[in-house]
């Protein structure tokens, strides 16, 4: 098992070394200078010129790239061009709503999810099932920032329940600020809800036709237990690996939800500094959205290892 | 003949593919009407009528500019079909390409082509587009290109996987022993055999795609203004979402309708040109 681990870290380790050469490239060496990027055609020479040595745009291109891959490692990202605030500082900052959110949102998603997909496949063919079907079919196709939006119509225009948006801040009111994450946790999660449920439908559909199942049952063992016990644990696998999967897309799916509910989470530093052309955050950004992605998919092969033996014999 | 009557009368049949068809000509259509005829003109600002409720003129009301949300919507068709449509071919037309030549040669072509796929399945998405899109410049054909890059991995593994199958079956062996080459053989044979797979395919990318460009211009990055597209028109009614709050309904309609029709009729495709998934469906 420690070998099939090492070997997925290991090539998780490769993965995010070609990925920081790939943003490297899209970053400094696709639009030929990124002063003018950051600055705008209309920019004075003189101001370029002390961009570039500011961010060290006039080093050799292996240098540059030595010298940020050592940052990332130490934690110097660099300052942000737009606030000139050091770049691991913002970041840090915003990863304090960006990470809550992202929680809550996979909360939401495994909560509601998995019993819903459970019980289309116990009454399969049923108008239940039918209706759980029709539901994922919906959320897989309904946009989530719309649905932020309508979120929004409902329980913060109308009813008055939620804030339409805004963060509070911990350290002022954890209440306040848990409850100005609920809508934008649900957006995010929409689309979630739906693959997964659907997810765990087929899986169970596939186990609880297994013989074991038939045997339990057999046996007298009671409905929930059949269930529960010895279906579900069986049909998680498949559903663990879609689950992580899903955490790259929420976590891609946070710069648009953020925006919609203006909450100050890594997501909106990006849109911010998208519109402040700030290529220094998006490129750090990037890099720590792809390391979290892969840090996910190696817990889900660390829980893969956990729910089914067979991967350490054959892997 | 009688295979495409076939055809058509299970298709008929088929509810999801029926639905899908339908909500896919709705939304083909509009963006045809649109090319011809708006109600109003799309990008005609008139400020002394701006954020007005729907009415016999305005159907669908007006925006912050005084512009006919309706005709806004037909021509923010144009926009959707235009970019997913060139997304997915591009992005396909590669990743076929790949995908085919890496099941042809096999060894070091096909490594690459997997470890490469992965890298890209790494980035979320989102990101990767908004990095894109915000070195390129924001515009829409950077976000054709945006969100073809993430069609490429997509085309290239269907089509690996199934031309993979495909080389080993008889035929295919026949034909090699017969002296045809590698390119031969995988056009004459390999890839008219896995054409349903990726219609089925494309037909899900593009739905995708829709939403990808409805969320980039939502951002800022799509078409830019004064060219109507429904993330933009969804961006600019929340801004005003206590004055007019059905501005924010209509634009994110449409793009959930057509997104919709898109993977019910991908869906039913796949029920309809992959009898072996159709038995495991209702099996």
């Amino acid at each position: 098992m420690i070998e099939f681990l090492s070997r997925r870290f290991a090539a998780a380790l490769l993965t995010l070394a070609l990925a920081t050469l790939l943003v490297f490239a899209v970053v400094e060496i696709l639009p030929g200078d990124p002063a003018l990027v950051m600055l705008g055609t209309d920019a004075r020479p003189d101001t370029l010129a002390a961009l570039r040595a500011k961010h060290g745009f006039d080093r050799p291109l292996g240098e540059r790239y030595v010298s940020w891959i050592a940052g990332l490692l130490t934690g110097d990202l660099g300052a942000s061009h737009a606030y000139g605030t050091p770049v691991a500082k913002l970041i840090n900052d915003r990863l304090h709503v960006t990470l809550p959110l992202g929680a809550m949102a996979l909360s939401w998603a495994t909560l509601i999810a998995i019993p819903l997909g459970v019980y289309a496949a116990w009454r399969h063919n049923s108008a239940g099932d039918w209706g759980v079907m029709t539901f994922s079919q919906l959320g897989i196709s309904i946009p989530n920032f719309w649905f932020g939006i309508l979120l929004v119509l409902l329980f913060a225009v109308t009813l008055g329940w939620f804030p339409s948006g805004g963060f509070p801040g911990w350290k002022q009111d954890v209440g306040k600020s848990l409850h100005a994450l609920v809508l934008p946790a649900l957006s995010l999660s929409l689309g979630e809800i739906a693959i997964l449920a659907r997810v765990t439908r087929s899986a169970m559909l596939d186990t609880l036709r297994e013989d074991y199942v038939r045997t339990a049952r057999a046996k007298g063992a009671a409905e929930g237990a059949v269930l529960f016990r010895h279906a579900l644990r069986n049909a998680l696998i498949p559903v663990t690996t879609v689950a992580g999967l899903i955490a790259g897309f929420l976590i891609g799916g946070a710069v648009i939800i953020e925006s919609v509910f203006r909450l100050p989470g890594v997501g909106s530093l990006v849109y911010d500094s998208i519109n402040n052309r700030d290529l220094i955050v998006i490129k750090n950004v990037t890099i720590l959205f792809t390391a979290l992605v892969l840090a996910v998919n190696l817990l889900v092969d660390l829980a893969y290892a956990v729910l089914d033996p067979r991967p350490k014999v054959t892997a | 003949m009688s295979a495409i009557a076939t055809f058509a009368g299970r298709a008929r049949r088929h509810g999801s593919f029926r639905i899908g068809a339908l909500l896919l000509l709705l939304f083909a259509g509009t963006a045809l009407l649109s090319l011809f005829w708006t109600p109003h003109g799309a990008e005609t600002v008139a400020m002394r009528l701006r954020l007005q409720p729907a009415s016999a003129t305005h159907w669908l009301g007006t925006d912050h500019l005084g512009r006919d949300v309706l005709s806004r919507i037909m021509v923010g068709a144009q926009t959707s079909i235009a970019v997913g449509l060139l997304a997915v071919t591009l992005g396909m037309g590669v990743g076929v390409a790949l995908g085919a030549w890496a099941a042809a040669r096999r060894g070091w072509v096909d490594e690459a082509l997997s470890r490469s796929s992965d890298l890209i399945f790494a980035f979320p998405a989102v990101l990767i587009a908004i990095l894109i899109a915000s070195v390129l410049g924001a515009s829409a054909t950077n976000a054709v290109l945006a969100i073809a890059i993430f069609n490429v991995p997509v085309f290239a593994r269907v089509t690996r996987g199934a031309a993979l199958a495909m080389w080993g079956r008889d035929f295919v062996r026949a034909a090699t022993a017969m002296g045809q080459g590698p390119l031969r053989i995988t056009l004459r044979h390999i890839l008219p055999n896995v054409a349903s797979v990726l219609i089925v395919q494309a037909t899900i990318q593009f739905a995708v795609a829709i939403l990808a460009e409805a969320g980039l211009s939502y951002l800022g990055l799509g078409a830019q203004p004064p060219i109507p597209s429904w993330g933009r028109m969804l961006r600019d009614a929340q801004t005003y979402i206590f004055q007019s709050p059905e501005l924010a309904i209509w634009p994110g309609l449409a793009i959930a309708l057509a997104v919709l029709g898109l993977n019910m009729l991908g869906d039913g495709l796949r029920d309809l040109l992959d009898p072996r998934l159709r038995l495991m469906r209702v099996g």
